[in-house]
This record gives structure tokens, C-alpha cells and sequence, in this order.
């Protein structure tokens, strides 16, 4: 992202850890971020080797966010080096194909600060992190059922009696914008004629 | 009539105390609780109307201000910190995701549809936020609430 030649450091991954797997996406817009996609199995030895190489390391971990891209899920990693002559920052994406009980290891042994990062994953997208040493729900109840940010996500009616979803509940925006597809599709189709 | 006339007395002297030393409980949920600080610092100064005492635990306190949104999660805690305070008690709802969940309600899945759903409430204050001047225009209409109120015919207190 900053600082780093991207291409230099995926070949750097792919001849320590074999079967890394990594590629470097780039972004099709220079306002925009390059990222460096790897292998979901391999994420543990990455990170290990990311923290402790010589050559170009990453000593902070920023951020943790999931991405549900109907196919497949992402789990991306902000990754950072906190030092006055040699700091950089980086984008590693990693994908997670299983829906059903999508896991992937837990990277808080090399990066303790993780362990929150992971959780709230979990909590929005339910990928089980591996090895985790405390994974439960850090922002909606316990006993909250579905997990929010998956596209596919309805809500649940009721929680614990009190009324969640009802079915007079309506966002506007989205009928609006529904009601605007239409009539736009509707004029299309009457120009064409 | 002697009774009549002795009760009224008593109950106007008791009303007139309670009202005037109104304890609300230190609790905040969300940007309704700045309001609620600026309304309790010297600028608006609540402790003119007797309720300055912000007191750190619902067994102490007679007023609830339920400032802020309060989401699914937080409101078994709501009605759990209000069967902790010791009758009489009153609640104040603060602000529009209070008074019957705001904007969150209609975009969201995790806010409760108003306070009243858990807890009963006294008084609403409409507002997002509302003004320091609109929640002590609250707390002054519980006060005359409770003014009016007959403690002593009151089963809670007879039996108590």
C-alpha cells in the first residue's frame, strides 16, 4: 500500500513459505490500493514470517475486516511497520470459500491484537477463527442468531420477546430505489419499442 | 374529613420534598447523555430543580434518564437497573431512539422499538438530541407529576 513494492514482497512470501500461494492484486485506479492475496491455510506462517523477517517486516497489525462477496468471503488485513525510517503499510486478502463453517487460522499468537479484531469478525461474518483463545461475539448478544453483515442476512423476528424485525418495518431508501429501478427499466423498454 | 384534610397536608409536604430532591441515576447510553451532562453542568445547572445529585447506583437514585439509544442487547440491562432502584421511581425517556427507537429503528436490526417496551416511562422528551432546556422542561413536568400524586392512598406505601 505504502512503501512497499508489492511484487518484490509477494515473491519474497512465495520463497519462504512454500505454497503461500501469493499474488499481487492491483488496483485498477492509483487513488486506489493494491493488495497481496495468499493461500487462507498458509495465513499463520505468513504472519509469523511478516512480524519477524528481516528483510521487510510489519511489526502492527491494524485492522482486521471481513468481506462477503457472494462467491466467497475475504478476510483483510491492514498490516503496518511503526518505525520513523522504514514504515510501510499493507493490504493482505485472503479468501474464504466455505459459507457453510468458513474457518481460518487465528493469527493472535503472532499479533495479539488480533483477538478483538477477530472476534468482531466472527461476530459479523462467522468465520471461526482457529486457535483463537476466546472467539465469542464481542457486539451482539450471545445468543443473537444469523450474522449481520453477510449479504444473505434476514434478521430474526423476535429476541428474547421483544420485537426485532417486524414485518411493517420497511427501509424506504431500498423501496424507493426499487420503485426508481423500475420505472426506469419501464422507460427504457417503452424507447426501445 | 378530618382524615381528608390531615392526608391532603401530609401528602402535599411529602410531594413537595420528593419532588424537589430528585435523584437521577448516572447513566448514559449515547449522545443524549452529553445533553444530559451540559444539562447537569453550571451553564443550566439541574440542581436548581433539586436533581443535580447524579448518583452512581440505581439502589440510591429515584429518576432513570434513559439518555440514548438503548439497543436489544442493553435492554434486559435497562430493566434490570431499573428493578434496582427502590420505589417510588420515575423514568424520563430522552431523545427520539428512546422515545420510540429513532433512526435506528427503521435501518437497523439491533434497537429496541422505544424504552417503554421494558420499562414504564413518566415522561417523554422529544429532541435528537434534545436541547439541556427541553430535558429540564422534562424533569420540571415530573415534577408537577408527582405534585399531584396521593402517596399515602397509594397500596405501595401502605403495605410497605
Amino acid at each position: 500500500m505504502h512503501n512497499v513494492d508489492l511484487n518484490q514482497l509477494a515473491s519474497l512470501i512465495n520463497k519462504n513459505i512454500p505454497g503461500a500461494n501469493a499474488t499481487v492484486n492491483v488496483a485498477p485506479d492509483a487513488k486506489l490500493d493494491s493488495s497481496v492475496n495468499v493461500e487462507a491455510s498458509h495465513i499463520y506462517k505468513i504472519a509469523e514470517w511478516l512480524r519477524s523477517n528481516t528483510e521487510l517486516p510489519f511489526n502492527a497489525l491494524q485492522a482486521i475486516t471481513g468481506i462477503d462477496w457472494m462467491e466467497y468471503m475475504e478476510v483483510c488485513y491492514v498490516l503496518a511497520n511503526f518505525d520513523v525510517n522504514a514504515s510501510r503499510e499493507l493490504i493482505l486478502k485472503v479468501r474464504v470459500t466455505d459459507r457453510v463453517e468458513p474457518n481460518i487460522d487465528s493469527i493472535m499468537k503472532v499479533y495479539p491484537a488480533a483477538d478483538w479484531q477477530e472476534r468482531e469478525v466472527y461476530d459479523m461474518f462467522g468465520i471461526k477463527f482457529n486457535n483463537h483463545k476466546d472467539l465469542r461475539r464481542i457486539l451482539c448478544p450471545d445468543d443473537w442468531q444469523g450474522w449481520p453483515l453477510r449479504k444473505d442476512y434476514v434478521a430474526q423476528k423476535f429476541y428474547n420477546g421483544m420485537e426485532v424485525y417486524p414485518d411493517a418495518k420497511m427501509n424506504f431508501e431500498d423501496r424507493d430505489f426499487i420503485v426508481r429501478q423500475a420505472m426506469i427499466k419501464k422507460a427504457q423498454e417503452t424507447k426501445a419499442q | 374529613m378530618q382524615d381528608g384534610v390531615v392526608l391532603t397536608t401530609v401528602d402535599d409536604f411529602l410531594n413537595w420534598g420528593r419532588k424537589n430532591s430528585l435523584w437521577p441515576m448516572t447513566f448514559g447510553l449515547a449522545c443524549c447523555a452529553i445533553e444530559m451532562m451540559a444539562t447537569g453542568a453550571a451553564k443550566y445547572d439541574l440542581e436548581r430543580f433539586g436533581c443535580g445529585a447524579f448518583m452512581a447506583t440505581p439502589r440510591r437514585a429515584d429518576m432513570m434518564i434513559v439518555a440514548g439509544t438503548v439497543t436489544l442487547k442493553m435492554a434486559t440491562r435497562v430493566k434490570t437497573l431499573y428493578e434496582q432502584m427502590a420505589e417510588p421511581k420515575y423514568v424520563i425517556s430522552m431523545g427520539s431512539c428512546a422515545n420510540k427507537g429513532g433512526p435506528y429503528w427503521q435501518h437497523g436490526y439491533h434497537v429496541l422499538n422505544g424504552v417503554d417496551e421494558v420499562v414504564p416511562v413518566d415522561v417523554y422528551v422529544p429532541g435528537c438530541p434534545p436541547r439541556p432546556e427541553s430535558l429540564i422542561e422534562g424533569v420540571m413536568t415530573l415534577q408537577k407529576k408527582i405534585a399531584n400524586e396521593r402517596l399515602l392512598r397509594n397500596k405501595w406505601v401502605k403495605h410497605a
